[in-house]
């Protein structure tokens, strides 16, 4: 069990000492390829169901045989890779956005069918996260050509709905919350290897090169707390 | 009044009207019957809700009706309920009743109609029903939705152990819907087509979250299912209690029991009501809650804890005065004033409890292992003088105070520590000496056991010794020990003297011990007895003394007393001649020795006894290094002089002697013994504890045995671990030897004496001749090259005959055989007439150097010309070739001819290596012949001896030689 602890806290740690380096002091880095790291690196410590889905299916007693096969994610709740590598590099940061923000909804929601003390910390080390990651992608954002321009939300194709009503019984409540939870990983997974490629061809849309596409002077946004804040320019959609 | 009077009269003649009508027409419907029947369903509660009204009753009429309710279920034929409700009835009321199902409502439809009687307990006769009101239709099934499958009930929550009814209902044809709890199939029944029933009995607790049931289809992603919320009992809250601390606040305390386990929002709930002041509020926690108190205006309260969850309420009660509830803060403000050796003073300060109430504190006092209490009456400060306390120890206090007028509970500790100061020891060290006499005089060693915390009174820094000499003419000493030493030794320049010992700290010094030495060593011949330990220790005794004593002691340490032990005393009283000494020192295995001394009036010790013995006899851990000697053939010794029986983890009371032998057989004195590895072995046992050799006999000779010594003691013997080996010898060869050695010595003892005595006659008789060759001389002749030598070297000589010595083949003539040889001369020296006729001459013959030369030795001339071939002796002319010719059969000469070779002897003077050997010397040497010359004597081959034919004979011989060189 501490170790399952440990587990679960080690990535945290490693996640709040990345958010330390960058938006948590206030200023985001002009360093892009270190930026874009750092990303990739949270979404790999995001994409571990360690993290949230694993710990919720015990919570819930969905552990068991003839139950768990159910939990998979339902398509169309979250975009799928290749979605999201059909995105602009400024859609892909918008829609990302988006996307956490129903994620961190969601896991609000969840939380109250969570008992355990241990297991609500575990929720909300994911949310602060997930707002870290927010952050970041917001600091990539300014370091984009066109940033500054305000652009509509980013078609994300068949997950633009990601999510659904939930049902009131528990039981189903309780199944769409785990399928969720595994559609959270997966699309964190795929974000991961996104990012990757960004990394390895920054030349693929040169339009959209963030190294190209730095701006001089780029302005330090100051970052409050719960991301509401940002955003004069390079402001993203919610 | 009157018209309430007269409506109850009239209302009774319409009664009895009403049942003498119904007597007489009963076809006839009440006109009470239940109209306007409205049926709603409740799925949260799985409940039937009734509604429905009575018709006809005048305004202000009332009375008693039963109403008669069925329920059925799938159909209306199949009625599952019938219940008789039974309430006051008014003028245009609205009735309600309602109904909880134990199947979900959604799994099947229900039925519901009732009909009306009015209550006619009190009446005697038939009830008088009305009809039946229409069925009323409950069917839920109708707005579940568009999903294939449904289970229910949906988030059920029920306790512990309860039974529970669950349902699924499929909209789909399938039939092979498989049901689940935790993963644990469930076996239903049908209860129609689409709709299965699950009866669960005694649900378990499982999870806070509660308990999955799922059913699934055969084919298909179609899960569906519900959660139970199984919530272990509510119980009673226990040990409900209210107490105040300032008549302020109550704070109200219970025990809520163990947790129902249900996530917080279907957790129970604690309500405290008050009754006189018909306040309530909702407790925040679980187990505590505060109430604000009136300030002087109540005094007496009732309480009502109320614990309710969804499925249980429970509550208990309280009634009590607040006075009498008062649990006072901790004390504070602690201080200690006046602190010095003995005494201290303590105050604090109480937090006030209205004007009028007194305070009772209790102090405790803490220290040196003791516990003292006092109560003290306080109103707001609190003092208390502690006494009696010893100096220099640190003390614990602490108070607590309690409502004086009526006791509730005393409030929490408050503690402080304080230190007393120190003071002068308070008791002499206990010392003890141990005297020696060292090159006449005498050392005295000391030994005096710390004092103990409650007799230094503080930290002790030195001991201080005066030595005083009874013989006033030494005058005294005085000695400052610095702690912690526990000892000194000290050399007297006399005996006789007395000691004082005093401890000091920093405040004083203590009472002295006093010692008296005396030169006399008292009564060391005093035989040591042995003493048994026991768990207890080593019970002593003595016997009294006449004499007036003091008191005596007992001195004890581990063997061996030397070099000195930790030696340990015990003083005890003039009247005690007994007692047990205990230690947790005292080891098992270890032997201690006991000294008992008498204390008389002069303080001058007299030992009494002497004992020795151990807590715990061991047995022995290793046996003793045993040596064997006088080996013989029948017998053998074992020695074991290092041994100490005094070192030994018991008493030795003597020694075991294990023989092992493969013929097994014991002799008298041993008896057979079988060891701890079933080996068979003779033992001999010796008694004796100083007895260290034994005599092992009987033996058999040239046999091989195995001995082990071990000792034995009240407790056990040594190891048997490793047996010695030893093969004893063979019964004759002592003897041979002993009679072999003498004879091989008298022997060599004459052959010395002999060979000394023919080294003495050779030295006497015939000494070696010197031999010029060895001569350094020669080496000094050599160096210059003189031409005209005087030694004659071989290769100047020119050899003028040659002797022929012929010998029978295939044996070796004896002296005395080769004596008729007759040798024949070649005459090498170119002189015809001696070749004729030989004439007189002088021969130089010598026959030390060559036994075989010497027998042919003769100084006659060869009669017949020698036969070898010219070109053999041709050869020996050449001087160089004659020498190694020559030289080469003087070797063979040296060494064993072989049979049926002729050798060829050369004899001249020149010395040999042989020389010395004179031992083939002819008894009778021959007479010198009548011819003068030099001969040069050889031993040719008898068939290359041929006689010369011409004048060239001596050419001839020369070539011979070469031939026969050239042929070796």
């Amino acid at each position: 069990m501490r170790a399952q602890l440990m587990w679960r806290t080690l990535p945290s740690l490693v996640l709040g000492l990345l958010f330390l380096s960058t938006p948590v002091m206030g200023s985001c880095l002009d360093k892009d390829q270190e930026l874009l790291r750092q990303l990739q690196k949270q979404a790999d410590i995001m994409q571990r169901t360690s993290m949230l889905l694993h710990p919720y299916i015990q919570s819930q007693g969905l552990d068991k045989d003839g139950l768990k096969e159910h939990c998979r994610e339902r398509p169309g709740t979250f975009p799928s890779k290749e979605a999201l590598q059909r995105l602009s590099r400024q859609e892909l940061l918008r829609a990302l956005d988006t996307m956490l923000d129903h994620v961190l909804h969601r896991l609000m929601a969840l939380q109250r069918d969570i008992p355990k003390a241990q297991d609500l910390e575990t929720v909300n080390r994911a949310k602060q996260n997930i707002r870290g990651f927010k952050n970041n992608i917001h600091c990539m954002a300014q370091l984009l050509p066109g940033s500054s321009e305000r652009t509509e939300p980013a078609p994300i194709g068949p997950g633009t709905s990601p999510s659904p009503t939930p049902t009131p019984d528990t039981f189903q409540r309780r199944l769409e919350g785990c399928r969720f939870l595994h559609g959270y990983h997966r699309f964190m997974h795929s974000v991961g290897q996104v990012f990757r490629e960004w990394a390895e061809s920054p030349s693929r849309s040169r339009r959209h090169s963030p190294r190209r596409g730095l701006r001089k002077g780029a302005r330090r946004v100051p970052l409050s707390r719960g991301n509401k804040r940002l955003l004069p320019r390079g402001q993203l959609p919610r | 009044m009157a018209l309430f009077s007269v409506s109850k009269t009239a209302f009774l003649l319409a009664f009895l009207s009403l049942r003498t009508y119904q007597s007489e027409v009963l076809s006839e419907p009440l006109p009470w019957a239940p109209e306007s029947l409205k049926v709603s369903v409740n799925t949260t509660s799985q409940s039937l809700h009734l509604q429905w009204t009575v018709h006809n009753l005048a305004h202000h009429q009332e009375f008693r009706m039963v109403f008669q309710i069925e329920i059925s279920r799938i159909k209306t034929s199949n009625v599952i309920w019938v219940e008789n409700y039974t309430t006051t009835v008014k003028w245009n009321q609205v009735l309600h009743w309602s109904w909880e199902s134990k199947l979900p409502l959604e799994c099947a439809k229900h039925f519901i109609r009732m009909r009306s009687a009015v209550d006619a307990a009190k009446t005697p006769g038939p009830r008088v029903w009305s009809s039946w009101s229409s069925w009323e239709e409950a069917d839920v099934q109708n707005s579940l939705g568009q999903d294939l499958l449904f289970v229910f009930p949906k988030d059920k929550l029920v306790e512990e152990g309860s039974n529970v009814t669950i349902c699924y209902v499929s909209k789909s044809h399938q039939n092979n819907i498989s049901c689940y709890l935790e993963g644990v199939r469930m076996q239903g029944e049908q209860l129609d087509p689409n709709v299965s029933v699950f009866n669960l009995n005694h649900v378990a607790f499982i999870r806070e979250t509660g308990t999955n049931i799922y059913c699934k289809p055969g084919q298909g992603d179609g899960i569906k299912g519900t959660v139970l919320f199984v919530s272990k009992v509510l119980q009673e809250p226990k040990d409900f209690s209210c107490e105040t601390q300032d008549l302020m606040t109550l704070n109200c305390t219970w025990d809520p029991g163990s947790d129902t386990g249900l996530l917080k929002q279907l957790s129970q709930s604690y309500t405290l009501f008050e009754s006189f002041s018909g306040k309530k509020i909702l407790c925040k926690h679980k187990s505590w809650c505060l109430w604000q108190v009136a300030p002087e205006s109540q005094d007496m309260y009732n309480f009502t804890l109320t614990a309710e969850n969804y499925l249980r309420k429970r509550s208990v009660h309280l009634l009590f005065h607040l006075t009498h509830r008062v649990h006072p803060m901790a004390p504070f403000n602690v201080l200690f004033k006046n602190v010095n050796a003995t005494s201290a003073t303590m105050t604090w300060k109480v937090h006030a409890i209205g004007k009028y109430y007194t305070l009772l504190c209790q102090v405790e006092l803490y220290g040196e292992g003791k516990v003292t209490q006092h109560n003290v009456s306080v109103k707001v400060d609190g003092v208390h003088l502690f006494s009696g306390l010893e100096p220099d120890t640190e003390y614990l206090a602490q108070v607590r105070c309690a409502n004086g007028d009526h006791f509730w509970k005393w409030s929490e500790w408050t503690h402080q520590n304080f230190t007393t100061v120190e003071a002068a020891p308070s008791e002499a060290p206990d010392v003890w000496r141990n005297v020696k006499i060292v090159q006449g005089r005498c050392v005295v060693t000391l030994f005096w056991k710390p004092l103990s915390k409650l007799q230094a009174h503080g930290k002790i820094l030195f001991y201080n010794i005066v030595i005083e000499y009874l013989d006033r003419t030494s005058g005294s000493e005085v000695l400052s020990i610095p702690a912690p030493a526990s000892g000194t030794e000290l050399p007297l320049n006399q005996c006789s003297s007395q000691i004082r010992i005093t401890a000091s700290n920093s405040v004083g010094t203590s009472p002295a011990s006093v010692l008296v030495v005396s030169r006399e060593p008292g009564n060391e011949e005093v035989e040591e007895e042995r003493v048994k330990g026991t768990e207890d220790g080593f019970p002593l005794s003595w016997n009294p003394q006449p004499r007036h004593v003091t008191g005596y002691l007992v001195e004890w340490c581990e063997q061996p007393r030397d070099p000195p032990c930790d030696l340990q005393w015990k003083n005890l009283g003039p009247n005690v001649t007994s007692t047990v000494v205990s230690s947790d020192a005292f080891r098992p295995g270890v032997r201690y020795n006991f000294r008992i001394y008498g204390i008389s009036t002069e303080r001058v010790p007299c030992l009494l006894a002497r004992k020795t013995g151990y807590s715990q006899e061991l047995a022995p851990s290793d046996n003793p290094q045993v040596v064997m000697t006088n080996l013989t053939s029948h017998s053998f010794t074992l020695s074991w002089k290092n041994y100490s029986t005094e070192s030994q983890p018991s008493f030795i009371q003597g020694y075991h002697v294990y023989l092992k032998s493969k013929a097994g057989r014991c002799h008298s004195g041993s008896e057979k013994a079988v060891l701890s590895d079933d080996a068979v072995c003779c033992k001999y046992k010796i008694d004796n504890p100083e007895q260290k050799t034994f005599v092992v006999e009987n033996l058999q000779p040239e046999s091989f045995y195995e001995f082990l010594v071990t000792p034995y003691t009240s407790v056990g013997e040594g190891p048997h671990d490793a047996f010695a080996k030893v093969t004893t010898p063979d019964e004759y060869s002592p003897t041979l030897i002993r009679i072999l050695l003498p004879t091989v010595f008298c022997i060599l003892l004459i052959m010395i004496t002999c060979y000394l005595k023919s080294q003495w006659m050779k030295e006497k008789c015939y000494p070696d001749i010197p031999d010029p060759y060895k001569s350094s001389v020669l080496s000094l002749i050599k160096s210059k090259e003189n031409p005209h030598l005087t030694i004659m070297n071989i290769k100047d000589c020119v050899p003028d005959s040659i002797e022929v010595l012929n010998k029978q083949e295939g044996t070796r003539k004896s002296f005395t055989e080769t004596e008729s040889t007759k040798p024949t001369y070649l005459y090498l020296l170119p002189t015809e007439k001696r070749y004729s006729s030989p004439g007189p001459c002088i021969c130089f013959e010598n026959f030390t150097y060559n036994q075989a030369a010497s027998d042919s030795a003769s100084c006659g001339h060869v009669p017949a010309p020698p036969k070898a071939p010219p070109s053999q002796l041709g050869l020996l002319t050449s001087p160089e070739n004659l020498l190694k010719a020559l030289e080469k059969n003087y070797m063979n000469s040296l060494g064993e001819i072989p049979a049926g070779e002729t050798s060829l002897n050369y004899v001249s003077q020149l010395a040999s290596p042989m020389s010395g050997d004179m031992s083939n010397l002819p008894k009778n040497p021959p007479e010198p012949a009548l011819c003068s010359e030099y001969k040069m004597q050889m031993a040719i081959p008898l068939g290359l001896a041929s006689p010369p034919s011409s004048g060239s004979s001596s050419l001839s011989s020369i070539t011979l030689l070469d031939e026969g060189e050239r042929y070796h």
